[in-house]
C-alpha cells in the first residue's frame, strides 16, 4: 500500500525518436479512452530530446496546451521481454474517437502507475500460487496448486452437487477471460450457482428496459452532445465517465443544451450544468420513481407527448401478448406482468393508470421527495414542450447506478415510459440508456442453467440462484472468486463476512500439512463437514476474501500482461495489446481456467493463447450488441489471426454490431435501434446478422413496450428504511479519483495523498446537530440492517413483497459500522450521508439492507441508513500533506 | 511554435487564453509564449526539505533542481485574497505563476500567519490556465475552463475535484525580513519535461 508522502517529480526522460508505439484503450471506466505506450530499453541510457527530431512525439518542447505532456504519472519502467524499458502512457493524441482531443481523467491518466514495478507500490502484486498452509499463504508451483484445487472441486461437484460449486466472477476482465470463465462454470461445471462482481444474482440489471425493449447501451457518445435537453438519472458522468462528460456533454452544454442531473449530490459536472442553464433534481434518495411518473404525469396532462413516435413505435394490447414459444411468453417481461403489475394495452391505457396514481401529483412527489415541484414542472417542459415552431426539442435519457440501484426494477420501469413518451430511444440526440461504469468484456461461453436454481417466484419462471444467501444458508462448499472483493461489494456486508468467516477459518479442518494428498483430504473434510473452500483468482491479495478465507490463490495477469479484447460504452470493440511481462508467475485469468479445467477433466480448453480463446468465442458474440464475429471472418479470409485484425483498427476501433458489406468490407453500428438507419435490403448475407436491435427494440413486434411502474411494490420497503430519529440516508458511489475497489489507486501515491481513506459527505446542518466538523474521525452504525434469508418457493403473488417477508420472519435485522473521516459540505442534500462505494476496510455497503429487489433480485445498494456520531479527530484536519476539505461543487 | 499537432478550435484557444482582463494587462497569451531561456549547466540532485512550516515539521529526501532564487514581492504589500502574479523559474513557456495570501494557514505558507503561498498557473492536466479563476472564500485556483479541475491552495495545491495528473506545482519561497523570494518547484510544469528547461 501507499502513504499519502507523494513527492511530486519535476522532470521525465522524454522518448525517443525510435521508441516503439503500442495503441490501446484505458483499462477503466466505460468510456474507454483511446492510449498509446511508448516504450524503449533503458539499457544503452538512450533518451529522447525536446526539439521534434529528436522525440517520438515528433513535437517541440515545452507542447501546446492538449499537447503530447507527459506527467510523472504518466511514466514507468517495466520489464519487456526480459529486459527493462521505459514506457510513459499518455492518451492517444491521435485518436478520431471517443477521446478526440486526446483528453483524459485522472485515473487513466495517471494508468502508468498501474503497471508493475516492483520499486513502486506495486510490489505486491501477486506473483505465485499459494496454499494457506499452518494459517499462511506459501507460494507453491502451478502444479501442486492445480491439482489440490481440481481434486477437491471434483469432490465437491460429485459429492454436493454442482451447485455446491460457486463461480463469483467479474464480467468485464476481458472478452478472452470472460469466454473462459463462463465456458468453465456454465458449461463444464454447470453450475446456478455463478453471478457476477455487482449482483448476487445473474439478473438483468436494468430490468424496465429489458422489458420496454431498450438496450443499455444502445446511443452513440455523439448522442449525449446532441441532445437538447438530457434528463441524467443517478450519476454526474464528470465524476464517474469523465470523458463523456468534458468531451461530449460540455460541448452540448455549450451549445445549450439543458441538462438535468436528477441525483442528492452536487458535483463538479453538475454546478457546471447548473451555472449554463441546466438543472440540479436534488431528490432524497429511493424517490425518483415518484419524480418521474409526477414529470410523466405534467407531460401527459398538458399533451406534450410525442403523439407521433408513440403511434409508430409503441405497442398497443395485442401487440404487447404476441409472440408464442420463444416470443414474449418466454420472457422475464412476461413471468414478471404475470401478476398485470406492469403490463399495459399501451398508450392509453398507460396514461389512464398514470394520472389515477395520486403520488404521482407533481406536489405529492414532491413532497416526498424533498424537492421544489416547480424543478418537476421545468423538467417536463424542457423535456416535452414543443417549441413555437411546433417542433419538439430533441430529449435524452441518461441512467446510471445511482437511478437503477435504489429502486430497481420500479425506476426502471418509470423512466422507461418516460422516455418513450418523449421519443426518446431510436434518433441522432433521442436516445436511452445507460451511462456505464465498467467497461463491456462479457461474452459467454454457457448459458445459465436457470432450472437448477432454487429460487422461484409466484409466476411461471425460476429465477438466478441468489448466491450470497445461497452460501449464508451453508450450500456453498466451493467458492471460486475471480478478480472481485465478493464480500464489502455485496449488501450487509459484515454479516456475509461473518458467515465466510464460520465457513472457513472457524471450520476445525485446516491445512497442516505440507504432504499433497493430506491437503486434499483434510479440505475434503472441511466441506464434508458443512464448510466451504475458497480459491481466489486476482492481481492482488483482497482482503478479506483472499488475504484471509482463501486456501487457494492463483495470481493473474491483467492489463498490458496478455493481448484482450474488450468493448466500451459505445459498443467500440478494441484491442488491448500486451506490452510488457506478466510479475513472476502471474498468468491471465483464460490460461489459469484453462488450466484447471483441463485437470479437472473437462474438455475444450486447449487453446495456446489469447487470440485463440477470442476466435473461438467470436460466434458466441453473433447477434449481441458487440457482435465482432465478422472481423474474424474478414481476418481469416485475409490470412491474418482476429488479434492481428483488430489492431488494425487501432484505439479507434469498430463498433458492434460488427456487419460485413458485400464489396468485402466492414462496417460499424453508430448506434442500436436507430430507426433511421438503412440496412441492405435483400437482407443479411454470409455470416451476418441482422438483428431487430440494428432498427427496431428488443421486443417481438420491434416496438417499445410501455409499462406501469407501481410505488406499492417498492413504498413498504421505503417507509420501513426510512431515516428514523436521528438516522440519516447513508448512500455510495464513486468518485472521480478512485477506480472499483481502489486496487490500483491504493497503490498511487498522488491518490493516496488526496484520499488516504474513507471519507463520508455529510451537509452542513447535520453535521452542525452532531457536533461535527471536517476532519474529524466519525462512526456510522445501524442497529437494523435488513437481511434477507432463506430461500423460499414463492406461491401467493406478494409473497416477496418486503411486508410479507417481515410479517413470515425472512428478514433478520443485523448490526453494521463503518468509520469515516467527515467532509462538511452543503454539495450534499440535508438527511444524507454519501461516501465512496468500496472502501475494502470501510465499506459502504455494511449499512445497505440485504434485501434483493423482490422482482428482479438485484440489490438496491444505493439504500443504507444509519447514525452517524463523532469518535476523535483525523490527523487531516490539522495537516495539510493529505486530504482536501474544499467542496467539490465549484464552478 | 510546434510540429505536427494539431490546430486549435478558435473557441478552445480563447478559452486557453483565459478571461479577457488578463490579456489587457498585457501579459502574454499561453499560445502566444515561447521564449526559451538557455539554461545550461543544470543539476538535479537530493536534498532535505521541511514539508511543512513549524517546529514539528518533518524533513525528508526530496529531488529538487538547482533554482535561480528570486525576489517576488514584499510581505507588507500584500492584500489578502489578491493575487500577484509573477514568473518562475524563467520567463519562458507556463512560467506564470501567482503569490497570494490566504489569510488561512496553508501548507508550505510563508509569513507570520503561514498563509502566503504561491503556484504555477498552468493547469496539470491539459495545459488550462488559471490565471484569473482564483476564488477567495474556498482557497481554491479553478475551475480550470478546459476540464474543470479545481486545485486547493491550503494544501500544496493538490487537486480538489477534476483531473490533474498531479498537484499543482508550488513554488517554494523564503522570507528574508520583508522581501519574499522564489527558491524551487514542488512538481513538474504543464508542457516541460524538465523545470528548468522552459
Amino acid at each position: 500500500m501507499s502513504t499519502p508522502y507523494y513527492i511530486p517529480e519535476t522532470n521525465i526522460p522524454l522518448p525517443p525518436v525510435d521508441a516503439d508505439v503500442i495503441s490501446t484503450a484505458c483499462d477503466y471506466c466505460i468510456v474507454a479512452c483511446g492510449y498509446k505506450i511508448y516504450r524503449w530499453p533503458v539499457k544503452g541510457g538512450k533518451v529522447g530530446g525536446e526539439k521534434a527530431e529528436e522525440n517520438a512525439f515528433d513535437v517541440d518542447f515545452p507542447v501546446d496546451p492538449l499537447g503530447p505532456w507527459v506527467a510523472p504519472n504518466q511514466y514507468n519502467v517495466v520489464l519487456h521481454e526480459g529486459e527493462p524499458h521505459h514506457v510513459i502512457i499518455i492518451p492517444d493524441k491521435d485518436a478520431e474517437h471517443v477521446n478526440p482531443s486526446g483528453n483524459s481523467s485522472i485515473r487513466g491518466g495517471a494508468i502508468a502507475q498501474k503497471v508493475y514495478n516492483p520499486q513502486t507500490p506495486t510490489r505486491d502484486r501477486l506473483k505465485s500460487p499459494m496454499i494457506r498452509m499452518f494459517g499462511v499463504l506459501m507460494p507453491v508451483t502451478w502444479d501442486f496448486a492445480m491439482e489440490i484445487a481440481a481434486e477437491v472441486g471434483k469432490y465437491v461437484i460429485k459429492q454436493h452437487g454442482e451447485n455446491a460449486y460457486c463461480v463469483k466472477t467479474f464480467s468485464y476482465g476481458y472478452m478472452e477471460n470472460t469466454y473462459a470463465i463462463t465456458k468453465y462454470a456454465l458449461n463444464s461445471v454447470n453450475t446456478a450457482n455463478f453471478t457476477f462482481h455487482d449482483t448476487p444474482s445473474d439478473v438483468s440489471s436494468t430490468p424496465g428496459f429489458r422489458d420496454a425493449g431498450f438496450d443499455n447501451f444502445g446511443p452513440a457518445y455523439e448522442d449525449w452532445r446532441d441532445a437538447e435537453t438530457l434528463l441524467v438519472c443517478g450519476t454526474d458522468p464528470y465524476e464517474t465517465k469523465t470523458i463523456l462528460f468534458t468531451d461530449w456533454m460540455m460541448p452540448g452544454i455549450q451549445n445549450g443544451q439543458k441538462t438535468i442531473f436528477m441525483v442528492p449530490r452536487k458535483t463538479g459536472g453538475i454546478a457546471y450544468a447548473e451555472k449554463n442553464g441546466g438543472m440540479w433534481l436534488d431528490i432524497q434518495p429511493g424517490t425518483d420513481l415518484l419524480v418521474v411518473n409526477a414529470i410523466a404525469r405534467v407531460i401527459v396532462e398538458n399533451g406534450w407527448e410525442d403523439s407521433d413516435w408513440i403511434q409508430k413505435w409503441v405497442n398497443n394490447k395485442w401487440e404487447s401478448s404476441s409472440g408464442f414459444g420463444q416470443g414474449t411468453r418466454n420472457t422475464p417481461w412476461q413471468w414478471r406482468t404475470t401478476w398485470g403489475k406492469f403490463q399495459t394495452a399501451g398508450f392509453e391505457d398507460w396514461k389512464e393508470w398514470l394520472l389515477s396514481q395520486d403520488e404521482f401529483a407533481p406536489e405529492k412527489a414532491a413532497e416526498i421527495a424533498q424537492v421544489d415541484v416547480e424543478k418537476i414542472y421545468t423538467a417536463a417542459e424542457w423535456m416535452a414542450k414543443p417549441k413555437e415552431d411546433g417542433s419538439r426539442p430533441k430529449t435524452s435519457v441518461m441512467i446510471e447506478k445511482g437511478f437503477y440501484w435504489s429502486n430497481n426494477t420500479g425506476n426502471t420501469q418509470a423512466i422507461s415510459a418516460l422516455g418513450i413518451i418523449v421519443g426518446a430511444g431510436g434518433r441522432p440526440g433521442q436516445v436511452i440508456g445507460r451511462a456505464g461504469g465498467h467497461q463491456r468484456g462479457g461474452l459467454r461461453g454457457g448459458k445459465y442453467p436457470r432450472n437448477k436454481s432454487p429460487e422461484k417466484l409466484p409466476g411461471r419462471r425460476r429465477r438466478a440462484m441468489d448466491t450470497d444467501r445461497y452460501l449464508m444458508s451453508g450450500h456453498t462448499r466451493f467458492a471460486h472468486v475471480i478478480g472481485n472483493t465478493w464480500i464489502q461489494s455485496m449488501c450487509g456486508t459484515q454479516s456475509l463476512a461473518a458467515k465466510f468467516n464460520e465457513l472457513t477459518v472457524e471450520n476445525p479442518h485446516q491445512i497442516r500439512s505440507f504432504d499433497k494428498q493430506e491437503i486434499i483430504d483434510s479440505l475434503k473434510r472441511r466441506v464434508d463437514s458443512g464448510g466451504m473452500v475458497v480459491v481466489n483468482q486476482d492481481i492482488y491479495l483482497v482482503d478479506p476474501i483472499g488475504a484471509r478465507y482463501a486456501d487457494i490463490v492463483f495470481p493473474a495477469a491483467g492489463w498490458g500482461e496478455d493481448t484482450f479484447t474488450r468493448a466500451n460504452g459505445e459498443r467500440r470493440v478494441r484491442l488491448y495489446p500486451k506490452f510488457y511481462d506478466a510479475p513472476g508467475e502471474a498468468k491471465p485469468d483464460w490460461w489459469i481456467i484453462a488450466r484447471l479445467a483441463r485437470e479437472m477433466g473437462y474438455s475444450g480448453f486447449d487453446w495456446k493463447n489469447s487470440n485463440e480463446v477470442l476466435e473461438e468465442g467470436s460466434r458466441f458474440s453473433r447477434g449481441s450488441r458487440k457482435d465482432f464475429h465478422m472481423v474474424k471472418v474478414v481476418a481469416q479470409r485475409e490470412g491474418k489471426t482476429l488479434h492481428d485484425k483488430l489492431a488494425e483498427f487501432g484505439t479507434n476501433g469498430i463498433q458492434g454490431p460488427v456487419l460485413l458489406q458485400d464489396d468485402g468490407t466492414l462496417v460499424g453500428t453508430k448506434r442500436l435501434h436507430d430507426t433511421e438507419r438503412k440496412l441492405p435490403v435483400d437482407g443479411p448475407s454470409g455470416s451476418n446478422r441482422l438483428g431487430k436491435k440494428l432498427t427496431h427494440f428488443n421486443s417481438q413486434t420491434g416496438k417499445c413496450n410501455i409499462q406501469k411502474s407501481p410505488w406499492s411494490l417498492f413504498s413498504d420497503y421505503w417507509a420501513w428504511l426510512k431515516p428514523k430519529d436521528d438516522e440519516l440516508w447513508v448512500t455510495s458511489g464513486r468518485i472521480n479519483e478512485r477506480w472499483q475497489s481502489g486496487y490500483d489507486d491504493r497503490r498511487r501515491p498522488y491518490i493516496v495523498q488526496r484520499w488516504p481513506e474513507n471519507w463520508v459527505e455529510i451537509h452542513p446542518d447535520d453535521a452542525e446537530a452532531r457536533g461535527i466538523e471536517n476532519g474529524d474521525y466519525v462512526l456510522m452504525y445501524s442497529d437494523r440492517i435488513p437481511v434477507q434469508k432463506d430461500t423460499i418457493i414463492g406461491v401467493e403473488g406478494d409473497d416477496f413483497q418486503f411486508t410479507k417477508l417481515m410479517e413470515h420472519g425472512h428478514i433478520e435485522l443485523t448490526q453494521g459500522a463503518i468509520t469515516a473521516v467527515a467532509i462538511v459540505t452543503p454539495a450534499v442534500k440535508k438527511g444524507l450521508l454519501y461516501m465512496d462505494f468500496l472502501h475494502t476496510a470501510q465499506p459502504a455497503n455494511a449499512l445497505s439492507g440485504r434485501v434483493v429487489d423482490w422482482i428482479s433480485g438485484n440489490y438496491n445498494y444505493k439504500m443504507g441508513v444509519g447514525r452517524i456520531r463523532k469518535i476523535g479527530t483525523s490527523p487531516y484536519k490539522t495537516s495539510y500533506r493529505s486530504m482536501s476539505f474544499a467542496r467539490r461543487d465549484i464552478a | 511554435m510546434t510540429k505536427d499537432q494539431k490546430p486549435l478550435d478558435p473557441a478552445l484557444i480563447d478559452a486557453i487564453n483565459g478571461p479577457k482582463d488578463v490579456a489587457k494587462t498585457g501579459k502574454r497569451c499561453l499560445m502566444n509564449r515561447r521564449q526559451f531561456l538557455l539554461t545550461s549547466g543544470i543539476t538535479t540532485f537530493t536534498v532535505m526539505v521541511a514539508l511543512k512550516a513549524g517546529p514539528s515539521a518533518a524533513k525528508v529526501p526530496a529531488v529538487v533542481s538547482t533554482y535561480e532564487r528570486k525576489f517576488i514581492g514584499k510581505l507588507s504589500e500584500l492584500k489578502e485574497d489578491e493575487p500577484l502574479d509573477f514568473t518562475y523559474p524563467d520567463e519562458g513557456a507556463y512560467a506564470e505563476s501567482m503569490l497570494v495570501k490566504l489569510g488561512r494557514e496553508a501548507g508550505g505558507g510563508i509569513g507570520p500567519d503561514k498563509d502566503v503561498v504561491a503556484f504555477n498557473y498552468t493547469c496539470t492536466h491539459q495545459g488550462g490556465p488559471l490565471q484569473g479563476t482564483y476564488k477567495s472564500e474556498d482557497k481554491v485556483l479553478g475551475p480550470c475552463p478546459l476540464h474543470l479541475t479545481t486545485f486547493d491552495l491550503t494544501r500544496h495545491g493538490i487537486f480538489i475535484s477534476g483531473q490533474a495528473y498531479q498537484s499543482l506545482p508550488q513554488v517554494l519561497l523564503e522570507v528574508d525580513g520583508d522581501d519574499i523570494y522564489a527558491v524551487g518547484m514542488f512538481g513538474l510544469i504543464y508542457g516541460r519535461y524538465d523545470n528548468l528547461k522552459g
